[in-house]
């Protein structure tokens, strides 16, 4: 069994839960121009929403469903609370809001049971039993159906921000906030509509690397940190970049894990490469791979 | 001109020397010698009041971070580079603190300054991206610098892995830093630093250096077209900054007898970002009434849920600290920012406003 086509699928599999988590924090970014540091704490909240759902006797599939809702939800309700006021202040202030609101959510994730220890969803019957054999490398079901729903959701964002009305609404207020306002395009609307949208993205990435590897809350969360080198080298405002993002982090990062750490003592590279990747980018390239050019020199 | 120097209700400068002036008023002169004589004493203060003993030590860990939010101040609250890195630079100072007192047995008034231009050397490296970075960009390089920081220090077998390094108690004139005096010791050692650093910047403030950075943040071209270099105001903004940090890196080894990475994370740079948030961006009270105001409402927060674990209020499972504390945390940052957004050095304006035109309301 050679490492190579090993890490290359695991590489793509753990990039197409960063690419579902990066989404929802380009969505953000794109519509009004925040940078989202809750996000991994949202991404845990969705996660212990549709496990506390499973614990209570629901079926898997649904308190997933159930679980995007909740958190199309908490995103529409963070938007309207906390970040609408917020519009026009400096960028340190929006910032900072975010980051105060992940440590309000990860202290309110602490009041309940599953704050602290380890847990994992009952694998649903669908997904128990063989993997498929790819490339001499064994993907198990789980992993399968992970990274089809989240290319599926993937394909689905794209579509809805390319064909529907709404997602060219929103197209329209990232590209110009100015101009869709005076054509009648309602900003307000459109925000919390992205927040939505990227708390229901969050909680389809949470429960599928719930799904995977197992819920704690630093795990999870953990992924609102991974986020950045993925958005930064596709590009901060760009959907497609996101998902090429993801998955090139995802396979790099593995590859990273595969080749360079037996130079390292210690090992683990794979928590720290994509963070050179990152700054490497921000040197060469600052706008990403599909990002807008907008940065100005001084 | 007021009747008398003391009594002075405004500004009567005239000339630009008196406006270069570090105070208006004889008032405020006279303010901070007060403030100094009662700082000089508060040990003593605390004993007298009967208050407990370990409230010296919450005391030296407000000033040690008021000098790390001085710096983060300088790049983030004057210069405007936000900095998600400045707990990194802090343990860049106190590794290197460590180092020069274990490898090369330096004592601890080098082996700070040492730390502190250590840490000065790194932010300028680090601030290189600034050059061509602007706002978010910077952030997230400054964030990954933390991270990568992080990893490198769990990685080298000459800083421990991040591992406990143990520092030797200090000895000043003649008196040793036992068990029992600890605190009171490093109190001695941190407050003359503490002013002597707050005077330093502001007193550089008053430079075209310092002005510079002002200038820089609020309008980089237009201060470009007034022949200052932008990229050289920004890199010194970082270097100061950093400096300040890697002193309060290095006094904080010293404080904590030992370093540790867990005291030099993401969080820890959050926490002085929200410091800095709280006491007000760009204010020099502001540096010290932040870090204040959090040290503060973390320990009130471990009373709190101290008290709620006594009496058993949360179920089973639930830790209230744990719980407790980002939440306060967290909800203070939010609610600052959308209430006082000027931070606690607006109401410290307030009250100094509110008894300098006293008994006149405007």
């Amino acid at each position: 069994m050679d490492l190579l086509p090993q890490l290359l699928i695991a590489g793509v599999v753990i990039g197409s839960i960063y690419a579902l988590a990066a989404l929802g924090f380009v969505l953000i970014y794109k519509s009004s121009r925040v940078i989202n540091f809750a996000h991994g704490q949202i991404i845990a909240t969705g996660a212990f929403i549709a496990f506390a759902l499973t614990q209570a006797g629901v079926n898997f599939w649904l308190a997933g469903l159930l679980a995007m809702v909740a958190t199309f939800c908490l995103g529409m309700l963070i938007e309207r609370v906390f970040l609408r006021r917020m519009v026009g202040e400096p960028i340190i202030s929006v910032i900072m809001v975010t980051i105060g609101l992940s440590s309000v959510i990860e202290g309110l994730l602490h009041l309940t049971p599953y704050g602290a220890g380890s847990f994992s969803f009952t694998t649903p019957a669908a997904l128990t039993g063989d993997g498929i054999t790819v490339l001499g490398a064994t993907l198990g079901r789980t992993q399968i159906a992970g990274v089809l729903a989240a290319l599926g959701l993937l394909g689905a964002f794209t579509y809805f921000f390319n064909k529907s009305t709404l997602g060219i609404t929103m197209r329209a207020v990232a590209d110009d906030q100015m101009a869709a306002m005076s054509v009648g395009t309602s900003v307000e609307r459109v925000f919390a509509l992205a927040w939505a949208a990227a708390g229901l993205s969050a909680a389809a990435a949470g429960v599928i690397l719930g799904l995977m590897s197992g819920l704690t809350l630093g795990g999870l969360s953990g992924i609102g940190l991974m986020v950045f080198p993925v958005v930064i080298l596709g590009g901060l405002d760009s959907v497609f970049g996101a998902i090429v993002g993801g998955i090139v982090i995802g396979i790099l990062e593995n590859l990273a894990a595969g080749y360079l750490d037996r130079y390292v003592p210690g090992g683990g590279t794979r928590t720290v490469f994509p963070f050179l990747i990152l700054i490497a980018v921000l040197m060469l390239r600052p706008y990403g791979l599909f990002g807008t050019k907008e940065i100005e020199r001084v | 001109m007021p009747a008398s120097r003391f009594t002075q209700t405004g500004n009567y400068r005239v000339r630009y020397q008196q406006d270069q002036t570090i105070f208006a008023t004889a008032a405020e002169q006279a303010s901070l010698v007060v403030g100094l004589l009662l700082l000089l004493t508060l040990p003593f203060l605390l004993t007298a009041l009967g208050l407990p003993k370990t409230l010296l030590r919450d005391v030296n860990m407000v000033m040690i971070f008021a000098i790390a939010v001085i710096g983060l101040n300088v790049t983030t609250g004057y210069a405007g580079l936000i900095n998600i890195g400045q707990a990194a630079f802090m343990g860049v100072g106190a590794y290197a603190t460590a180092l020069a007192a274990t490898r090369l047995n330096l004592p601890f008034f080098l082996a700070i300054p040492l730390g502190g231009l250590a840490a000065a050397l790194v932010g300028t490296f680090v601030g290189l991206p600034s050059l061509r970075l602007k706002y978010l960009y910077l952030a997230v390089a400054t964030l990954a610098f933390q991270v990568i920081f992080e990893w490198t220090v769990g990685h080298l077998p000459l800083l421990a892995q991040g591992g406990a390094i143990a520092l030797e108690p200090v000895q000043v004139f003649g008196v040793k830093a036992t068990f029992f005096n600890h605190n009171l010791v490093w109190y001695y050692i941190i407050l003359p630093v503490l002013v002597g650093l707050a005077l330093l910047w502001r007193n550089v403030l008053r430079t075209k250096h310092g002005r510079s950075l002002i200038a820089v943040r609020d309008n980089d071209r237009a201060a470009a077209a007034m022949g200052i270099h932008p990229g050289t105001a920004k890199l010194t903004a970082f270097m100061i900054g950093s400096f300040y940090a890697g002193i309060a890196g290095g006094l904080f080894a010293y404080f904590q007898k030992a370093v540790v990475i867990e005291d030099y994370t993401l969080h820890t740079s959050v926490q002085l970002l929200a410091m800095a948030i709280v006491g007000g961006l760009g204010s020099l009270p502001g540096s010290f009434l932040g870090p204040l105001f959090i040290v503060a409402l973390d320990r009130v927060m471990g009373g709190v849920s101290g008290w709620i674990s006594e009496k058993q209020l949360f179920p089973q499972g639930v830790d209230a600290a744990t719980a407790l504390r980002p939440l306060a945390f967290g909800l203070s940052i939010v609610l600052f920012l959308m209430f006082e957004p000027r931070g606690l050095a607006n109401w410290w304006r307030l009250v100094r406003l509110y008894f300098k035109k006293w008994p006149y309301k405007f």
